[in-house]
């Protein structure tokens, strides 16, 4: 009886609940793919902030100028605390002479892991993956001016009583010291120096938030002994507070939707109540309790609910489906917690649509049925 | 008649119509609020990467080759070229003057200190910590590395400007005071009375307080950190420097960017020079500094770059996206409300009235309706996206007064969507049935 009752006013108010339907499955998508996004999008900007490069310098506990430097078996201790798929490039720093006497940084290196680790640096000429003992180098943009070097001119650099025989492969912009350095590969350099497995730093792409990539950190440092372990503070704080306010940003346009879409609902809910006076007086009038239609019509706004929530979720995932390919170029995935979210908030916004019920109370069969 | 018409049905059912306006004014609330912080985010964002830190780098332009290792430069220093600090000021009458944020030269001298009996290599770096810098129309600038080295930390205080002041660097204060207490508020020497540099003059001893321990996560964390005219004092260059850091707000770079500007065309020249590009900035600089090689820290110019197109682009999508389902919503309520009142054209079409004039009359109530709500939901929603921008970025979204007409077209719109289906079924109304309670 309950059952066939409620689907008897599903279907006899099918234009008005399709709208109240619309309004609320709307609502519900907007909110539901601002959820969805809640949880992906930090994932998402912080790959984007991977341009920033390494976050992770390792160096010794005393400065440069004192010409300290690492044995290459930290590379071995980085891995074990780190994981293997950490981004990490070695660095051998020396202060190399070119034919004319000229002193010039050369910086020894992984080739590969240190571009993919600074993607920030524009090179000009090869891009092609490197060989670990390649005799090619990459000048910085300044250096490449000074010494009149061209992508494949020869340059002759000398330490000491050793020399090296470099091929310039490439010309690198970076904005920053690289501009005026030389960089070769690791073995390379070190033969250059005779110094022989000792690096002078290494840096660390760590993925995550500032947090995590402090706890990092201090691990590193527990294992590593007599270094320093710096995180570099400048990428962690600014990606923390970007995202921070991103996420709030989120968050407020969530909820200003969610009072929009109460209130429509609200709306359309108080004049199905108007409209109900009728059948409640005449429920009234054959003995029907308030309780019972009290009950009926908030079956009916639950379904309502029940109903705009699902729509809305499924609209939702496809709207977020499509932001993220708009904006990110990769698909964020909708998240199935947000579902009975999405759902449990349209129940509720669709209960405090039925407040108007508070009038049906008041209906006096006589008056209603007499048609006033 | 039409009028008295219109206003009766305000009249008549006072509950319905606020219903009504108040869903229409929290709808076009919602999308002023969105549209402002979505006009608005950009910039915003663009200023809050600045905590990044300076974006440019300015360096003399026939430098020798700078031997920087790890953020220090180990060249001696009597090599090398100088910038003038005098010229500062004229930075803030570039184009885009008011684009640049802030600026904080640097001038680094490797020195020996010495505490106590001890002496340590350091490299002793001038710079700004907060400085008044005069520009050349007459106000001041305040500016420094608070401002383009926003992560620095401290502990304790900053040296004063013009003062016999240090800040230790964080590494360098921890090997000084190994054993010690604590370092802050003693005093070091500068450079040691019998240990006469290379260039052969006896220098006197200088003697600084220090003041504070800065942490900073570079080089400078085995540095002393001191006002610049002190090592201009000690390098012997009164009034140089040696870099520029500045931070610059800027527009992402695009296609049209990254052509060199000696290939435009002069119409493309001026576009190009008129807009924040980071490289437009840059040859800004270059013209006001006489010698100077601008370039962009490509680390912190290309992240900006990309993730602020992906969250404004983000931010829009979800605008739109909102604006989508505040309209739906509007209208929704707008339909609800033309529904309702089916019992009433019914008796209006009893009475002899045309399908025309009873449109007429609800499309009539419903502007009235859409105009009043949105005026209200603009009001609401600039005082919203105030409150937004406090809350989210420390100041408030700017009032945007073109939003208005945007936003009352935008509900007048919506409501007209809402009630045109509705309406046309009612056109198709038999009055009788109506009229019955059928």
């Amino acid at each position: 009886m309950f059952g066939r009752l409620l689907w008897r006013l599903l279907r006899g108010n099918r234009g008005r609940l399709a709208v109240a339907l619309v309004a609320m499955a709307s609502g519900a998508a907007v909110i539901s793919a601002l959820f969805n996004m809640q949880f992906d999008v930090q994932r998402k900007l912080t790959q984007e902030f991977r341009t920033l490069g390494a976050n992770v310098v390792i160096a010794p506990a005393k400065s440069f100028g004192d010409g300290a430097t690492l044995d290459r078996n930290l590379l071995n201790t980085v891995e074990m605390v780190a994981g293997a798929d950490v981004a990490k490039a070695p660095y051998l720093y020396i202060v190399a002479r070119t034919d004319a006497n000229r002193p010039v940084v050369l910086a020894g290196t992984w080739l590969n892991a240190a571009a993919a680790l600074r993607p920030y640096w524009k090179i000009d000429g090869e891009h092609a993956p490197f060989s670990a003992e390649s005799t090619s180098c990459l000048v910085g943009a300044n250096a490449a001016r000074q010494f009149g070097l061209k992508i494949g001119n020869e340059l002759r650099l000398h330490y000491g009583v050793n020399e090296a025989r470099l091929t310039v492969a490439g010309i690198i912009t970076a904005g920053g010291a690289e501009d005026d350095q030389v960089v070769a590969s690791l073995p390379v350099v070190q033969d250059l120096a005779s110094l022989r497995g000792r690096i002078s730093l290494i840096e660390l792409r760590v993925p995550g938030t500032a947090h995590e990539i402090r706890a990092v950190a201090d691990r590193l440092q527990a294992a590593s002994g007599d270094v320093r372990v710096e995180p570099i503070r400048q990428i962690a704080d600014a990606e923390g507070a970007l995202l921070g306010r991103v996420r709030l940003l989120i968050v407020s346009m969530a909820a200003l939707i969610f009072v929009l879409t109460a209130l429509s609902v609200l709306a359309t809910m108080t004049a199905l109540a108007m409209e109900r006076r009728v059948d409640v007086g005449l429920m009234k009038a054959l003995g029907g309790s308030i309780g019972r239609i009290v009950a009926l019509f908030l079956a009916e706004v639950s379904v309502l609910g029940v109903a705009g929530g699902v729509v809305g979720y499924l609209v939702g995932a496809l709207l977020t489906i499509w932001i993220g390919r708009r904006v990110f170029g990769a698909a964020i995935s909708p998240r199935l917690e947000v579902l009975p979210l999405i759902v449990a908030l349209m129940v509720g916004v669709a209960l405090a649509g039925a407040l108007p019920l508070r009038l049906l109370g008041r209906v006096k069969p006589a008056v209603i049925l007499r048609g006033e | 008649m039409f009028a008295r018409l219109v206003g009766e049905s305000f009249v008549r059912n006072p509950r319905r119509i606020l219903l009504a306006a108040a869903a229409l004014a929290v709808g076009m609330a919602v999308t002023t609020a969105a549209l402002s912080v979505a006009l608005d985010v950009g910039d915003r964002l663009a200023r809050e990467f600045r905590s990044l830190g300076a974006n440019l780098l300015v360096t003399p332009q026939s430098d020798s080759l700078p031997l920087q290792i790890g953020g220090v430069d180990y060249r001696p220093v009597d090599e090398g070229a100088y910038l003038n600090e005098a010229d500062l000021g004229k930075l803030r009458t570039i184009f885009w003057r008011h684009n640049i944020l802030g600026f904080t030269p640097f001038l680094d001298v490797p020195e020996r200190i010495a505490i106590g009996t001890d002496g340590v290599d350091a490299s002793v770096i001038g710079t700004w910590y907060e400085h008044d810098v005069s520009v050349p129309d007459g106000s001041s600038f305040r500016t420094g590395a608070k401002l383009t080295h926003p992560w620095w930390k401290i502990q304790g205080r900053w040296f004063a400007e013009g003062s016999r002041e240090c800040v230790l660097g964080e590494g360098l204060a921890a090997r000084l005071s190994a054993g010690g207490g604590p370092i802050i508020g003693t005093t070091i020497q500068l450079p040691p009375k019998d240990e006469p540099k290379e260039t052969g003059f006896l220098r006197p001893l200088i003697p600084l307080v220090v003041t504070g321990i800065v942490s900073t996560g570079g080089a400078e964390d085995n540095a002393i950190l001191v006002p610049l005219p002190l090592t201009q004092e000690l390098a012997g260059r009164p009034g140089k420097f040696r870099s520029l850091f500045v931070s610059a707000l800027t527009k992402p770079e695009d296609a049209f960017s990254e052509r060199d500007p000696n290939s435009m065309t002069p119409a493309e020249y001026d576009r190009w020079y008129c807009s924040p590009y980071i490289s437009s900035i840059g040859t800004q600089i270059e013209q006001v500094l006489p010698g100077s090689n601008a370039r962009a820290i490509r680390r912190v110019a290309e992240t900006e770059g990309r993730v602020l197109t992906r969250v404004s682009g983000l931010l829009w999508l979800v605008t739109i996206a909102a604006l989508v389902a505040a309209a739906l919503a509007v209208a929704a309520t707008s339909a609800a409300t033309v529904i309702e009142r089916r019992s009433e054209v019914g008796l209006m079409k009893a009475l002899g009235a045309t399908n025309l004039m009873v449109g007429g009359i609800f499309l009539a109530e419903q502007f009235v309706l859409a105009i009043t709500g949105g005026a209200i939901g603009f009001l609401f929603g600039s005082l919203l996206a105030r409150v937004l921008g406090t809350s989210v970025f420390g100041t408030p979204a700017s009032l945007r007064l073109v939003l208005l007409p945007i936003v009352l077209g935008l509900s007048a719109a919506v409501v007209l969507l809402g009630s045109v289906i509705p309406l046309r079924r009612a056109s198709r109304f038999e009055p009788a049935p109506i009229l019955r309670g059928e």
